[in-house]
């Protein structure tokens, strides 16, 4: 059974990214692609298939993956199942200095918003981590308190700058708070790759912890894990990631927390068996949200975290009321 | 040989001290029974002789060792901790929680082996949960639940065994089991403390009796040595009368 589901969801996966490159408007129909893939086809179409889609193809698998991996981890890290990127405010702050910086920068330097949102996403988490830490050290409860208290704080400052944008600002900006994969190009993913990886291995290597850790600190501690340790890396890879997808992609909601619990609901609640499942399942998700995103209204676009949403929801929908 | 020993122990929350320059010793086939009034810093014991808690001041040896010198894996591989209560955020079931006990062993990345698989079916056999792995942990009365967590330490195989109030919500009969599983791992060399509030529990498996009470031990030694009606004055503020019952410990009764 659990076999046959790592079938299904290599298969969905492989799919997903098979459509994405093939499928597409006149410059490059699915059969000008699938040349361009073989190695012919016109010019136009190869600068499509290898400079657009593929490019956003694999920023779509960093950052599906990223967000399902660290809303995975936060999950049982704080043994809360509402836990994500979200609630704790990792994207918020990120969202809120990317909005700024669109706002903001002049013109030529508008390549420094991926930064900005990185660092935005760093304050955060940082804030976040000093709020949390009572006289007792930081609890899961606090560390919720204040991630919904910096998130408010973000909500508040991207409407603010909204509001006082420069009109030819504005759909930049807002661009960041709906989420899109359009601003996809080479340069963006060979930058983010490397940035994903090392904060992926180490929620992958605290997999077992992290089962333990969501039954509770002094449960897991008398398991053998170091606690302390193991919180302050997972809450800084987390927010890595959450931090390196809204940099690229700006906020998608949803994928780090529902892709999560899907896989549990088919994998069973093993941390260890569950994240990579998570990280490819997140990866599925946001591939073929993007191709719906892409081709529902072409030639405009819809915001891609519209599409995860409505494309999640039914499936967790139906999992859930059959889940016992 | 002594497994574990606290010597002048102290240590707390925040910078209350909650227990205070307690040595404690813990040898093989010891059943070590705690006993006190709410508060008297019982749990706060158990902690510390597990390492979840550090020490403000003292020492817990492990097998001669500090704990502070050990790693956190290799202290859980010895000692297993049988918590009063877990929150169990998402649905786990019975076997996924006994499986738990076996991560000590297991380290990151390897998945566990027919070696594992069964040391957490003999322990859930032990405490009556055969044919319950399914069950969603979630779903369990408080009383199965502790006995879910009394398996996922035993299925750790541990060399010491700390237990936290393990009985409060067993019935009669599981706490009869759970009196014969201590006196079976007592009688193999495994070590036990036990945080209780049923005298007559104790008095049942325990072979010495410590008595906390403002976070100081008031007196530790053999139920015989330790029974007596005024120390349940001094500690309690009640009255108690000493059933004597021929070829067995006295039963504790007390008066309203």
């Amino acid at each position: 059974m659990r076999r046959a589901a790592d079938v299904t969801l290599v298969l969905v996966l492989l799919l997903a990214c098979a459509a994405a490159l093939l499928a597409g408007g006149p410059a490059a129909t699915p059969a000008d692609a699938l040349a361009a893939l073989a190695g012919g086809g016109t010019p136009e179409a190869r600068i499509v298939v290898f400079g657009l889609r593929l490019p956003r193809l694999l920023l779509g698998i960093g950052v599906g993956a990223a967000l399902a991996l660290a809303g995975a981890a936060l999950q049982s890290l704080l043994g809360n199942p509402l836990a994500d990127p979200f609630l704790l405010g990792i994207s918020g702050g990120g969202a809120a200095a990317a909005t700024a910086a669109f706002a903001l920068l002049p013109v030529a330097a508008l390549g420094l918003v991926p930064a900005a949102a990185m660092a935005g996403a760093a304050g955060a988490t940082a804030l976040v981590w000093w709020m949390a830490r009572g006289p007792l050290g930081p609890s899961s409860t606090r560390m919720i308190l204040a991630g919904v208290a910096v998130n408010a704080a973000a909500s508040a400052a991207i409407l603010t700058i909204l509001s006082v944008a420069p009109s030819p600002r504005l759909p930049g900006a807002l661009a960041v708070t709906m989420g899109s994969l359009a601003s996809a190009n080479g340069a963006a993913v060979a930058w983010l790759a490397p940035y994903l990886f090392v904060p992926a291995f180490v929620l992958l290597l605290h997999g077992r912890d992290l089962g333990l850790l969501a039954t509770g600190e002094e449960s897991a501690a008398a398991l053998g894990v170091e606690v302390g340790t193991v919180r302050r890396r997972v809450f800084l890879a987390a927010a890595a990631l959450s931090g390196g997808a809204v940099a690229f992609a700006g906020v998608i909601g949803f994928v780090g927390l529902v892709t999560p619990h899907l896989c549990r609901m088919v994998w069973g609640q093993s941390t260890r068996r569950l994240l990579p499942r998570a990280a490819l399942a997140g990866a599925a998700l946001m591939v073929l949200g993007d191709l719906v995103a892409r081709r529902a209204v072409a030639p405009a676009e819809l915001p891609v975290g519209v599409v995860t949403a409505l494309l999640g929801v039914p499936f967790f929908v139906v999992l859930l009321r059959r889940t016992p | 040989m002594t497994l574990l020993a606290a010597s002048a122990l102290s240590g707390g929350y925040g910078g209350a001290e909650v227990v205070r320059e307690v040595d404690l010793a813990v040898a093989e086939g010891d059943c070590v029974a705690v006993l006190g009034p709410n508060g008297a810093g019982k749990s706060t014991l158990l902690r510390l002789l597990a390492g979840i808690l550090p020490a403000t001041s003292g020492a817990v040896e492990l097998r001669g060792r500090p704990l502070a010198a050990w790693r956190r894996r290799e202290v859980a591989q010895a000692v297993g901790f049988v918590p009063q209560n877990v929150s169990f955020a998402f649905p786990l079931t019975v076997a996924e929680v006994a499986q738990q006990g076996r991560a000590p062993h297991l380290g990151p990345w390897r998945p566990p082996s027919p070696r594992d698989h069964a040391a957490v079916a003999a322990a859930l056999e032990r405490v009556g949960l055969a044919g319950r792995e399914g069950a969603a942990v979630q779903r369990l009365s408080g009383g199965e639940r502790q006995l879910v967590l009394l398996a996922r330490a035993l299925a750790s195989e541990p060399r010491v065994l700390l237990l936290d109030e393990p009985a409060t919500a067993l019935d009669v009969r599981h706490q009869l089991d759970l009196v014969a599983i201590l006196r079976e791992l007592t009688a193999k060399g495994v070590g036990a403390v036990v945080v209780v509030h049923d005298w007559n529990f104790a008095l049942r498996v325990a072979n010495r009796v410590a008595v906390l009470h403002g976070g100081r031990l008031r007196a530790v030694g053999t139920p015989e040595e330790v029974l007596r009606p005024e120390l349940f004055r001094a500690v309690f503020g009640v009255d108690v009368e000493l059933v004597e019952r021929p070829g067995d410990v006295p039963f504790v009764v007390p008066r309203a």
